[in-house]
């Protein structure tokens, strides 16, 4: 009986991080769309969604199964809570990778000023490293990895910040509409980072039993 | 069954405070410096692995461990601040304060009337009175209703749930300030579980609760506080590993045997 419990939570395990690498995909494949103006690839991320909504529903009923079957408690009832939790996170950010690649179809007839699809190639290139360290920090139950990703997170920030700098100075010659759909690709790539740290807290909880820690982040990130 | 929406509060007072009890066996050293602060109208339940001493440390507090030969408590156990192994304390007295309901439910040969009446007849309480009590405990028991027309059968005739809601009505006849429940609900179907822990929810208004329950879903279910006493080694003298709050011990538990033992990994 135990055993098939422990299987059970290996694999609701196992299911949360692969839907976390394919979710990094996503992000990927919606900022190449975007920086490449590939409608193909900006299509494959949006009709791909629907299966990620599945599969995140599925962790979130079989989580809800085990609680109901087996009367997990310390940090089995953790590790439930926390990948019906961090579940839910990655689903909004496929969500928002799936904006990126609408945006990506909107502006892929126009080229804008190449300083910005770099920025935006930049800010994606950062976003892949925290998506990768979050995974990781899942998989290892890594605490002070966890911690990190506030950190790798601020970098992100100030290149969304600097983002508009760049847009201000080109604003006169480029059209609104191209100019807002990148403001708007650029904040979606900044939420997904965020969504990635408050996963890392979910991470810290679920390691150390202690939700008082996860509010002393929260304090910090305001 | 009521979940407790308010905690106990961090400043109740203590009804039973433990302070480094050693019990002995004979030469066996059955618990090892146990220091605990049982908290008044709050029900704790001790939960550990079959023979990790929780049974023997219940019995400590009313004194029914004086009653085999050869065994001794160091340390103290004080009742509302009373040192209860003091010379002069009677253990009687200190048995109608605290009083105990078994695993197996132990009504005497006599009717439902008698064995509620039993202990308050013994404090010469008169005729005119007995009726009015018999009919509160049993009511208190949530026993009333299906006894009120049979109360001269006699109690071993009522089933397994009931005899025990009958034993818990003669508890509460003499008003006892603290009740021990060795296993209480091991031996009765599940209907009547619920019962007695619904009855548990309603009595901690007036009385403290300690319970000693192998199945940990009822310790989670029905206690305030959770003690979890564990034996490492064959032979050795048990400890008391952890006591917090329950929600914390089956959240998060500090400790990583009681994570162990409550998730199923070892006991």
């Amino acid at each position: 009986m135990r055993e098939g419990f422990r299987q059970e939570l290996k694999e609701l395990k196992a299911e949360v991080l692969s839907i976390g690498r394919a979710v990094t995909g996503v992000t990927r494949d919606a900022v190449t769309s975007l920086v490449e103006g590939d409608v193909d690839l900006a299509e494959k991320v949006i009709a791909g969604d629907a299966e990620i909504d599945r599969r995140t529903l599925g962790v979130e009923e079989h989580s809800l199964e085990v609680i109901a079957t087996q009367f997990p408690v310390a940090r089995d009832l953790r590790l439930l809570h926390s990948l019906t939790y961090i579940a839910l996170h990655l689903e909004r950010m496929a969500d928002l990778g799936v904006n990126i690649a609408r945006a990506a179809k909107r502006t892929a007839d126009r080229r804008g000023p190449q300083t910005l699809y770099d920025l935006i190639q930049a800010q994606g290139n950062l976003v892949y490293r925290v998506l990768d360290a979050t995974c990781e920090a899942l998989e290892k139950n890594d605490l002070e990895l966890a911690r990190k990703l506030q950190d790798l997170d601020e970098p992100i920030d100030h290149l969304y910040k600097q983002f508009f700098r760049e847009l201000a100075r080109l604003q006169d010659e480029e059209d609104i509409e191209w100019a807002s759909m990148m403001v708007l690709a650029s904040r979606y790539l900044e939420r997904i980072a965020d969504n990635a740290v408050d996963i890392g807290e979910r991470i810290a909880y679920l390691v150390t039993g202690d939700f008082d820690a996860l509010h002393d982040l929260d304090q910090e990130n305001d | 069954m009521s979940y407790r929406a308010t905690p106990v509060a961090d400043d109740a007072p203590e009804k039973i405070t433990v302070t480094g009890l050693d019990f002995f066996y004979g030469d066996f050293h059955a618990l090892t410096d146990i220091t605990v602060g049982i908290k008044e109208k709050a029900v704790t339940a001790f939960i550990g692995p079959s023979g990790c001493g929780k049974s023997t440390f219940l019995r400590c507090f009313n004194r029914m461990n004086d009653l085999i030969p050869g065994t001794r408590a160091e340390g103290t156990i004080t009742l509302d601040g009373q040192d209860i192994y003091a010379a002069g304390v009677d253990p009687v007295d200190l048995r109608r304060r605290i009083g105990m309901i078994f695993q197996q439910p132990n009504p005497f040969p006599m009717s439902i009337y008698d064995n509620v009446a039993f202990g308050p007849r013994l404090q010469g309480i008169k005729k005119a009175e007995l009726d009015e009590i018999v009919q509160t405990s049993l009511e208190r028991a949530n026993l009333w209703k299906e006894t009120k027309d049979i109360l001269g059968r006699n109690g071993l005739a009522l089933s397994g749930g009931q005899q025990q809601r009958l034993c818990i009505a003669r508890v509460l006849a003499v008003e006892p300030e603290v009740m021990l429940m060795d296993e209480p609900c091991s031996a009765i179907d599940p209907t009547s579980v619920q019962k007695i822990e619904d009855l548990m929810d309603e009595l901690k208004d007036r009385i403290t609760i300690i319970i000693v329950t192998h199945n940990m879903q009822q310790a989670a279910r029905v206690s305030d506080f959770t003690a979890f006493f564990l034996q490492e080694l064959a032979g050795e003298a048990a400890v008391l590993v952890e006591y917090d709050r329950t929600p914390n011990i089956f959240t998060s538990p500090k400790d990583r045997r009681t994570e162990d033992y409550i998730t199923g990994r070892f006991g």
